[in-house]
């Protein structure tokens, strides 16, 4: 046994010995990264417009098939700029924290998420002075949202022009998360479908008449996807959007009080889990929704035999392609705006505003912090952000007679079947690191910014959607939806937009009323429908033991927090 | 420790004699060549089993990745008190427990009693099929087996229901996963399905070395087959067994979380969510690697004290021991 001891502490020594050469080997290799500094011109700020510059940008996404701005659009922008980038990519999560460690910063920094570390450790600059002067067209884009740039309530600097999210972005279409089948639709003479009730009538009489596909299956009434996370988009988001609630996460917020509800202590939400276990009462819910996995919910989906699905559909969408592949267009699906009653307006495309968030900002090693804003500016102008999304004129794009702007077919060709050559060799879409506008926005010229617009949507229907859309009288699903203007926009952006700290009390608490209702929900839809109320009380009444009032100030704080920033008025 | 190189006299040595001293640098300088063959296993010990312990530190401190380790804010036990004083870690210690003693008892009885009568299967060719088909499952990833089970189980068309309606002992599908209090008995029964075949071949491993003097001596003596099933054969692997099961005690609260983790759902949840998926979900996914090590430290000392706790029993009773 002493033996041991002894032959162990030798050990000990001896590797502790290796491991402390490892690290300072580590140590060496982080302080030699100094040497990629430009050493530019920093006395004429801004003045030369096109001198040739460097600057260093490091970016925590990389950007596939990046080729070092050799490609089409990049050379264009450096004619018109001057600048050329130097990229670096983050390879994992440590990347900014090391930097932070290093103390050596590139010149443009796209930090995502990680933001908060560089302006804690003072490594960006604020960009506020430099936007009045050498921004205008980035003053332009952000235009009315300039407040939601501010760093914090007690910070106003601006360190990072958003770039991730897209100004005054449209939605081009929606699906929502009620869907029915075409040929449900067409066997019960495409009903009106505007309430739950509607829906399940439409299903159930359907089903009565058809109680199993052409190939013998037997039909599934409703069904959707409640494993792990999957109940919140499935099975509790609905319950929101049905009763004229916007999506806020798993909170609702008073638009005039912010006050913070756990959204499943609004009393009408009640109503539709009462819907959800009427539905699973009458045989019309699938007896597996809660225990069937993710591959055995798209499987049976792309048999074509369940006649509704309740989920978002990216869900499925594997599923459906599956149908389309067999021809099967009659089983895909039709979307539609269901809400509980009449009383109650879908929410879905109420605008949270432009939330800011992700995007790019200036380091203090920047030589010329005033070049930086002008090449960013450059990308945000109309010139930019038309070469960055459509390319270069006569090469990728034309404007026919009546001045409409077309990619050319073979450009198009070669995007759709080969897009890693065709975005390595023209860099259309590398380059939209600063400013700039969503899909459905328009240009000087009446075109839009990007290659998105409705008629293209449209194009991409199958005849059966086609014909259903006409049914009711319309040439997108998104036409069936109140529309954005009916809503005023959100002060406070969107609730799981917002910054908490993930081991804050709230984060806590909240993970904690995930649990129990993760748990009780799936247990109160199965349960038989005359022990309803009393499992509701009891749900209600075990959040409340659990802390559910505490969660809500706790968050309260935090939307108020961001209303003010964003300068709303909160009383 | 008990090792194979038994009969090389063991110096026993007080430091202090200069003499005893000396005999065992003579020792060393005997064996160097054992002793410098078994440094890098010692080394890879070390590095992967014993510097980590460092980490346990973290437990009594919050945290932060990007600040070093004299800037870290030291907070004694406020993460174990926060742990004990959580009823949801009781819940998931519960199902930790009730799990491991259910595949305990399982997997120390199925696999035997199956090794067992397979060694007593005179055809060799029949013995291989048999052996070798049942230990395939263990080869299967519990991703499979779990998509398996909830497809056999399926209230709309599996094969159980499907069967128990045909025969007549039930008159509708019974949702077997969606019923929580069954999911402990469900677990340890597809577990037992795919591992029975692969733990049973250790034990028939030990009795292929059965000295088979042992049984023709009991065939003399007029014993059964039963009989020398009961005398000859479990005595004879007994050791196996003890051996097996003070480490399988050892190993009760690190249950992993895969195949509940794949076989629950939300139905279930109140029973299949385990001690390992509360440190994931409660800890580092929370970004709260503090208090996920001090769950982790919990499992560490609760499983050392149950090893030596088993051991110690073993030793008494039976005279077998691991250590």
């Amino acid at each position: 046994m002493k033996k041991a001891v002894r032959l162990i502490t030798i050990l000990c020594i001896i590797s502790s010995l290796l491991v402390l050469a490892a690290c300072g080997s580590n140590n060496g290799k982080n302080g030699n990264s100094a040497s990629n500094n430009p050493s530019q011109n920093s006395e004429n700020q801004g003045q030369d417009g096109l001198k040739p510059i460097t600057f260093t940008w490091f970016s925590a996404d990389p950007v596939s098939n990046w080729n070092n701005m050799q490609d089409m659009v990049g050379k264009e922008i450096t004619k018109k700029t001057g600048v050329t980038l130097e990229a670096q990519f983050a390879m994992d999560a440590n990347a900014i924290p090391l930097m932070i460690a290093s103390g050596e910063y590139p010149d443009l920094i796209s930090p995502k998420g990680d933001a908060a570390k560089l302006v804690n450790a003072g490594a960006l600059i604020d960009l506020r002075p430099y936007l009045e002067e050498y921004g205008p067209n980035l003053l332009k884009v952000y235009g009315q949202y300039m407040d939601r740039l501010s760093w914090s309530k007690d910070d106003d600097a601006i360190y990072i022009l958003p770039s991730l999210n897209a100004v005054d972005h449209q939605y081009m279409d929606i699906a929502g998360a009620f869907h029915i089948q075409h040929e449900a639709l067409k066997a019960t003479n495409y009903p009106e479908i505007k309430t739950v009730k509607d829906y399940e009538n439409a299903i159930k009489s359907f089903l009565e008449k058809n109680p199993t596909t052409a190939d013998g299956q037997k039909r599934v009434g409703i069904t959707f996807l409640a494993d792990g996370w999957r109940i919140m988009i499935g099975v509790t988001n609905p319950a929101f959007l049905t009763t004229g609630a916007p999506d806020d996460g798993e909170v609702y917020i008073d638009p005039e009080t912010y006050e913070v509800t756990y959204h499943y202590r609004r009393p009408e939400e009640k109503e539709y889990f009462r819907w959800l276990n009427h539905i699973n009462d009458i045989g019309l819910l699938d007896p597996e929704a809660f225990t069937q996995k993710e591959d055995q919910y798209k499987a049976k989906i792309a048999t074509g035999r369940v006649v509704g699905v309740i989920d978002q559909d990216w869900g499925f969408q594997d599923a459906v392609n599956s149908l389309k592949s067999e021809s099967k267009f009659e089983q895909t699906y039709a979307h539609f705006p269901v809400t509980l009653n009449e009383n109650y307006k879908d929410h879905q495309l109420q605008s949270s505003g432009f939330m800011g968030g992700w995007g790019i900002g200036i380091s203090v090693d920047n030589p010329d912090p005033a070049r930086a804003i002008q090449f960013l500016d450059f990308l945000a102008s109309e010139e930019g952000q038309i070469l960055n999304n459509w390319g270069i004129e006569g090469e990728h794009y034309y404007y026919d007679d009546q001045g409409v702007r077309r990619i050319y077919p073979e450009v198009q060709e070669l995007k759709n079947n080969d897009p890693a050559t065709f975005t390595k060799e023209t860099g259309i879409g590398f380059y939209g690191i600063s400013a700039r506008y969503g899909d459905g926005v328009k240009d000087s010229t009446g075109n839009y910014y990007t290659t998105k617009w409705p008629e293209q949507v449209i194009e991409n229907y199958s005849s059966v959607e086609k014909e259903t859309l006409s049914k009711y009288g319309v040439n997108r699903w998104i036409e069936l939806w109140p529309q954005a203007d009916e809503f005023p926009v959100k002060a406070w952006g969107a609730a799981w937009d917002l910054p908490v700290p993930s081991d804050s009390d709230y984060a806590i608490l909240a993970q904690r009323m995930q649990e129990i209702t993760w748990q009780r929900i799936p247990q109160i839809i199965l349960a038989d429908p005359s022990e309803f109320d009393a499992l509701w009380d009891a749900y209600m009444q075990e959040l409340i033991n659990n802390g559910v009032e505490k969660m809500e100030d706790e968050f309260e704080v935090y939307v108020k927090d961001r209303v003010e920033l964003w300068g709303g008025k909160v009383n | 420790m008990k090792h194979s190189r038994g009969n090389q006299p063991l110096p026993v040595l007080p430091a202090a004699s200069p003499a005893r001293r000396n005999s065992f640098w003579k020792t060393a300088l005997q064996q160097r060549w054992l002793y410098l063959m078994s440094i890098p296993f010692i080394i890879y010990v070390f590095i992967f089993n014993y510097l980590p312990l460092w980490g346990w530190t973290y437990a009594f401190q919050n945290y932060k990745p990007h600040l070093s380790f004299s800037e870290q804010q030291w907070v004694g036990f406020e993460h174990f008190v926060r742990l004990f004083s959580d009823d949801k870690f009781y819940q998931v210690l519960r199902n930790t427990l009730a799990m491991s003693f259910l595949g305990l008892i399982a997997g120390f009885t199925i696999p035997i009693i199956f090794a067992l009568l397979l060694n007593e299967v005179r055809s060799s060719f029949f013995k291989r099929f048999v052996q070798t088909v049942s230990y395939l499952p263990h080869f299967v990833s519990w991703v499979v087996v779990a998509s398996l089970v909830t497809t056999i189980l399926s209230v709309d068309g599996g094969v159980v229901n499907d069967l128990l309606m045909a025969i007549g002992i039930i008159d509708e599908p019974i949702n077997f996963m969606g019923k929580g209090s069954w999911f402990w008995y469900i677990l340890t029964a597809v577990d037992q399905w795919k591992e029975m075949g692969w733990s049973a071949i250790i034990y028939l491993a030990a009795m292929a070395g059965i000295d088979p003097e042992l049984y023709e001596a009991a065939k003399v003596d007029g014993a059964g087959r039963l009989r020398t099933m009961w005398n000859i054969t479990l005595p004879s692997i007994r050791s196996t067994i003890i051996v097996l099961l003070i480490m399988s005690i050892g190993h009760l609260t690190t249950i992993g979380f895969e195949k509940q983790f794949l076989l629950g759902n939300n139905l279930t949840k109140e029973y299949s969510d385990v001690l390992d998926l509360y440190a994931l979900n409660y800890g580092i996914q929370m970004g709260r690697y503090s208090f996920g090590t001090a769950i982790g430290v919990f499992n560490s000392v609760v499983s050392i004290i149950l090893l030596l706790v088993a051991n110690g029993v073993m030793k008494r009773t039976t005279k077998e021991s691991i250590m």
